[in-house]
């Protein structure tokens, strides 16, 4: 048992240690490893669909998370890195997509239908109060003495 | 009114499920390319078989072709070699660009010219050659340039070195008949 044991931690640490050994990036400051990290986690990888270049093993992500940390000792920006991978990939590598004709509708929608509710809620409550007193206006006292009498007449 | 107000439920789940519909058919990795319309991003590549001849996208002008970006390592870059061959056959003039793998230096040999261009060869010599010859883009530079995500992708580029179609996948004779002959026709007569 005590073999066993010691023969599957043995190979527990075999596997922990071998895949994805990741390269150790050299930084001249705190704030550019920051802008290194967010950027990898921002950025979409083109080839594995719904993940970011910092998840992903397929060689563009790789390749672009390579060109990040160079631009990056470059001293570029975050905007200037954003740009230059857009400009090559497309608004769909940034996980922020931008304002634009097709892309206003998911801000819009949200906010019409929150309208679209309240108004149907405003409506609804000023038929319930335009209804309430017309009825008690129709009834008059004598139609209820009325009423009254055809109940206990068929007691 | 209430009576249309009744319907106004089923109105919208028919609307909902019929875009959900639509979803279940469409092609999540089709998207407009950013490279479209822009001219070739400036290099020098040297040509995998005569490392000596540089090729820069000056020296590609003049006629419309196709850059097709390929490796021996991808399975569907090689199963479209035949259909590319036919092409080059019909007259399409196909340039190769040369997607080398990135090497871990831990586990791989370093990188071996020689042995490339034989692994090329044989499966040039296999599969049909359809390049009129290849670049070498070892680092991936200008695949990252191009926006290109993987193996296998083409361009079509027109005689004054503009890219004017960007396809992501394999090219067989529905996506060419469909997609790209027309373009390439286009593209050719102007």
């Amino acid at each position: 048992m005590k073999a066993l044991l010691a023969v599957l931690l043995l190979c527990a640490g075999l596997f922990s240690s071998v895949p994805w050994a990741e390269e150790v990036l050299q930084f001249d400051n705190d704030a550019q490893r920051d802008l290194y990290q967010q950027l990898t986690a921002e950025l979409r990888c083109p080839q594995c669909q719904n993940q970011n270049i910092a998840d992903s093993h397929a060689v563009v992500a790789v390749d672009m998370r390579e060109k990040t940390y160079q631009l990056i000792r470059e001293g570029k920006d975050r905007q200037q890195v954003l740009d230059y991978m857009i400009n090559r990939y497309g608004d769909f590598v940034h996980y922020l997509p931008p304002v634009n004709r097709y892309t206003l509708w998911l801000w819009l929608l949200p906010l019409l239908m929150l309208l679209g509710l309240i108004a149907v809620g405003v409506f609804r409550r000023a038929q319930q109060s335009k209804q309430v007193p017309q009825d008690i206006a129709g009834n008059t006292a004598a139609e209820l003495d009325q009423l009254i009498a055809r109940y206990r007449s068929k007691k | 009114m209430r009576k249309v107000l009744f319907y106004v439920p089923l109105l919208a789940f028919l609307a909902l499920a019929l875009f959900l519909l639509s979803g279940l058919f469409s092609d999540p990795r089709e998207r407009e390319s950013a490279s479209l319309n822009k001219a070739l991003p400036n290099f020098a590549l040297a040509d995998l078989m005569q490392p000596n001849t540089i090729w820069t996208p000056e020296k590609l002008k003049g006629e419309v072709f196709l850059l097709n970006v390929w490796g021996t390592w991808c399975p569907t870059c090689n199963a479209e070699l035949g259909y590319l061959s036919e092409l080059r056959q019909q007259g399409v003039k196909i340039v190769g660009l040369y997607y080398e793998l990135p090497r871990d230096p831990a586990f791989d040999p370093p990188f071996d010219l020689a042995v490339l261009q034989q692994e090329v060869q044989q499966k040039l010599q296999q599969q049909g050659d359809p390049y009129q010859f290849n670049m070498l883009d070892l680092t991936r530079s200008v695949s990252l340039d191009l926006g290109v995500s993987g193996a296998p992708e083409t361009f079509i580029v027109d005689a004054d070195g503009i890219v004017r179609a960007h396809h992501i996948g394999d090219i067989n004779p529905a996506v060419w008949r469909s997609k790209l002959a027309p373009l390439y026709q286009q593209w050719s007569s102007q």
